[in-house]
């Protein structure tokens, strides 16, 4: 298969990545038959994984990992999410992606690689301040389009 | 947002792909942003204190 991130691509990526403070986990989720992008997005993470030594690349399957997929509130594929890892404990900062992440949702992903890696959200002083006092789940769902 | 509380998952969903989903939100502009499963909604890239001010409502409604 060709590759989807270019050299040129996989430069600035690399560059990008240098300033990645923790190690980060993304979990991949897919499934060998029914999944038209799986293969697709599979391949993806791999080459982005491979951009930093502070990356790392878990491939799971939707229905051989069930318990872990509902564990991480994963349901549709391919689907992947990124887990900040601190001495070794993987913590879930509930950022998921629904789909390949190429086209637009690529940038997203990357900066979203970032952000989790370095732990600050660079939102306003009164967001957090607000976000802090949720007192049940909150899931907003982005939607967007690859290109 | 989804890394300032435990409360928060954020899904980044392609529209092309979960046409469904999509279909059932009544996802037209991009980018469009659901809360909680369509009890509010944000349609394009709007400043942070619109999507705020729209969790807010949502969360006071709840």
């Amino acid at each position: 298969m060709q590759k989807f991130i270019e050299e040129e691509m996989a430069r600035q990526v690399q560059e990008v990545f240098k300033d990645l403070s923790k190690p980060v986990q993304i979990a991949y989720f897919g499934s060998e038959t029914g999944c038209q992008y799986c293969p697709e997005t599979r391949q993806l993470l791999e080459e982005v994984s491979v951009l930093s030594d502070k990356l790392s690349l878990v491939v799971y399957d939707l229905e051989n990992d069930a318990v872990q997929a509902s564990l991480y509130h994963i349901d549709k594929i391919p689907g992947c999410m990124l887990l900040r890892v601190i001495d070794g404990q993987l913590i879930d900062r509930g950022i998921r992606f629904a789909g390949i992440p190429s086209g637009h949702e690529f940038t997203s992903l990357i900066n979203d690689i970032v952000l989790v890696s370095n732990g600050d959200s660079a939102l306003d002083k009164t967001t957090r301040e607000f976000l802090k006092t949720l007192q049940s789940p909150l899931l907003l769902q982005v939607f967007t389009t690859p290109t | 947002m989804a890394m300032e509380s435990d409360y928060v998952e954020a899904e980044m969903v392609d529209a092309v792909e979960f046409l469904d989903l999509a279909d059932r939100y009544e996802v037209s502009g991009m980018p469009h942003t659901t809360i909680n499963s369509g009890a509010g909604n944000i349609i394009g890239a709007v400043p942070e204190e619109y999507l705020v001010a729209e969790i807010r409502r949502v969360v006071e409604v709840e």
